[in-house]
């Protein structure tokens, strides 16, 4: 078992188990007979050696296992909890930070213990020659703990400060988060009211208020952001489990794993990354005769990378296995019954391997135990839209595939354009939006049956969202007509809507049941006045 | 259907450990528990095929979890997780019901081995 990829976990829980005897010794100091403390102490000393045997980590296992000890005797043995104790607890704990220093820094020249296991297994009680003024009487418990607090100080600030982390539940950061977004909404209210009443003074602490917020959230997002890496060893270790039952080589590649992300996001992501890369292996791979024969490496590639693109995550999955044909999956949607020929001759070739998408497509050729029938790549686009991401799919046939997920960086509260459709205001993460237009009616082109516009060059059809959310349609009476240009499977469309109502900041709720049913609908959000936007899930509607 | 386990250790570290032990032999891990507490409260709301827990513990320790488990379930099937050296709590939780034992550290042959011949005897 590969043990390095514990080794960070190892040295923040440790630090933690240090930091907690330190407290625990003092707190024994003022009150030397707590039953609760004594237990916390020997438990911490326990688990530090535990987690150390795994580590194979003899130095920490020694010290652990002597502090150990020295707690059974106090808590079973009848020795005292006295100043002595808590001087070798807190020299323990100081060789043990020490020590674990010297793992971090992969030092691996090992550090002198001296007699300390030997001092501690020795122990019978507090000896007088340690006193600074040996004229002094013995211990008295009056004076003690001022000393025994101060040089727990001591102990404890390289420690705190060489780990500087502190553990919390995940509910309180969802709890930040929701009181945060809670505090944006009513920071709309409060600058409508400012609006009404016009007090400048109300609106000047309203902005300063605004921006606190952004700082707030923004830190807030930070805390709940965790490194790819929490995730990464799940999928290394399918990836070969999948090789080896297939009988592939190849060999995994990983990029990105110190990339932080939403903890939120990065729970939701191991699915739908597994069936990517389960896909890859299974289907995307060729064995290794194959390869050769196609004048390939016998091994082959797949990587997994993880990157930045300024608010967004793009984390791709590429293999240089056999490819997927375009031509191909088009035959076999058309045969599926999935699109008609006509549809099929609208196809661009990247249009045509999103068709992996839908749900009911798939081109393996053969059904095998991994990734069978529910291959279900239309999962893992739902999954992705979920997080208000988007998923590309660029495959060159021989030569390998690449699977594109873009996400947001925070998923909680987003900037959202706010569009009006009859009675329904919804909204359209920014994220989504390309442009927004005012297109005069004359500028509209009729190309048989659809209806399209002139954008940069390009001819782009035109949905009415109306029709879609099937609302009776808008009437324009000045001849312009609001949209917005957004990708629908790879292709710009414009969407008419009845009024663009401008961009607003909105904290996302999800939908409960049985809301969350409906098709189309993304979550819910309260905008500053107490009205509710329904946040449109465009690819879904399209 | 995979196997379900639930983890019980107040170390994160070893409970991920075993969860990736367990995972790679095809068990699904359907809880974790930090606490002797916190177990007997999971152990109630999912049931698990296997549990393993941990000896030492706070909030009641490991064979006060096990008494109380096998009181609610007495079909549970639970292996003890405990260190070298603590002989005679072993004694107490073979008593108390436990299925198995084993080791820390992990030796991960020896706790695929040992859980699977829990799951099945």
């Amino acid at each position: 078992m590969d043990m390095s990829q514990y080794k960070n976990l190892f040295l923040s829980e440790s630090r933690e188990y240090l930091r907690t005897i330190s407290e625990q010794v003092v707190a024994l100091e003022q009150s030397p007979s707590e039953k609760g403390a004594i237990d916390s102490l020997f438990r911490g000393a326990h688990s530090l050696k535990g987690m150390a045997a795994s580590m194979e980590y003899g130095d920490v296992v020694v010290v652990a296992h002597s502090m150990e000890d020295l707690m059974v005797r106090v808590r079973e043995g009848g020795l005292p909890f006295g100043a002595g104790v808590a001087d070798l607890l807190l020299e323990g704990v100081d060789l043990i930070e020490a020590l674990l220093n010297d793992v971090e820094a992969d030092q691996t020249a090992g550090r002198p213990l001296g007699d300390f296991a030997q001092r501690l297994a020795e122990y019978t009680q507090d000896p007088p020659q340690k006193r600074e003024d040996p004229a002094q009487p013995a211990p008295d418990p009056a004076t003690e703990p001022a000393k025994g607090g101060a040089e727990a100080e001591k102990v404890k600030e390289p420690a705190g400060e060489a780990s500087g982390t502190v553990r919390v539940k995940t509910e309180l950061l969802d709890h930040l988060i929701n009181l945060t977004g809670e505090l944006v909404t009513n920071k709309h209210r409060l600058l409508n009211i400012g609006r009404e009443v016009g007090s400048p003074a109300l609106n000047d602490a309203v902005s300063e208020t605004g921006k606190l917020l952004r700082a707030l959230h923004d830190e807030v997002m930070k805390v709940r952001l965790m490194p790819f890496e929490a995730i990464c060893d799940r999928f290394q270790r399918s990836v070969r489990t999948l090789a080896k039952k297939s009988g592939k080589e190849l060999q995994f590649e990983l990029e990105g794993r110190e990339i932080g992300l939403d903890r939120g996001t990065l729970e939701q992501l191991v699915d739908p990354l597994n069936h990517i890369l389960r896909n890859a292996v299974d289907h995307g791979m060729e064995g290794s005769a194959e390869r050769l024969a196609a004048g390939k490496p016998a091994k082959g590639v797949v990587r997994l990378s993880v990157a930045r693109d300024r608010d967004r995550i793009l984390i791709t999955v590429r293999d240089d296995g056999r490819g997927m044909d375009p031509q191909q999956m088009t035959e076999a949607a058309i045969r599926k019954g999935v699109i008609t020929p006509e549809e099929a001759e609208l196809l661009s070739p990247r249009q045509a391997l999103m068709l992996a998408c839908i749900p009911g497509f798939s081109t393996a050729k053969e059904v095998t135990d991994v990734s069978g029938r529910g291959v279900g790549m239309d999962a893992v686009n739902a999954a992705i839209q979920k997080l208000g991401g988007s998923l590309g799919i660029e495959s060159e046939p021989g030569r390998g595939s690449t699977f594109t997920l873009r996400l947001p960086m925070t998923i909680a509260i987003i900037h959202a354009l706010i569009v009006q459709c009859g009675p329904v205001k919804g909204a359209v993460p920014v994220t989504a939006v390309h442009r927004t237009v005012e297109l005069n009616r004359r500028q509209i082109e009729t190309v048989g049956k659809r209806q399209m516009f002139q954008l940069d060059g390009e001819t782009v059809p035109l949905l009415s969202l109306n029709r879609i959310l099937g609302l009776p349609l808008g009437r324009f009476p000045n001849g312009i007509l609001p949209l917005f240009v957004t990708e629908a499977k790879g292709r710009r469309v414009g969407i008419v809507v009845d009024r663009l109502l401008g961009q607003h900041e909105l904290f996302v709720k999800p939908l409960g049941r049985p809301l969350s049913k409906l098709a189309g609908l993304a979550g819910g959000a309260t905008l500053g006045d107490g009205e509710i936007v329904t946040i449109l899930d465009l690819a879904d509607l399209l | 259907m995979a196997t379900t386990v639930m983890i019980v250790d107040d170390s994160l570290f070893m409970r991920k450990m075993l969860r990736d032990i367990l995972e790679e032999e095809g068990y699904q891990i359907t809880a974790e528990a930090s606490d002797g507490e916190e177990a007997v409260a999971k152990y109630r709301e999912c049931r698990p095929d296997l549990t393993t827990l941990d000896i030492v513990m706070p909030n009641k320790t490991g064979i006060e979890a096990l008494q109380e488990i096998m009181a609610f379930d007495p079909a549970a099937r639970v292996v003890m997780c405990s260190a070298i050296g603590q002989e005679s709590l072993t004694q107490a939780a073979a008593q108390a019901g436990a299925k198995a034992f084993i080791l820390k550290p992990f030796n991960p042959e020896l706790v695929s081995r040992v859980l699977k011949e829990a799951a099945e005897g």
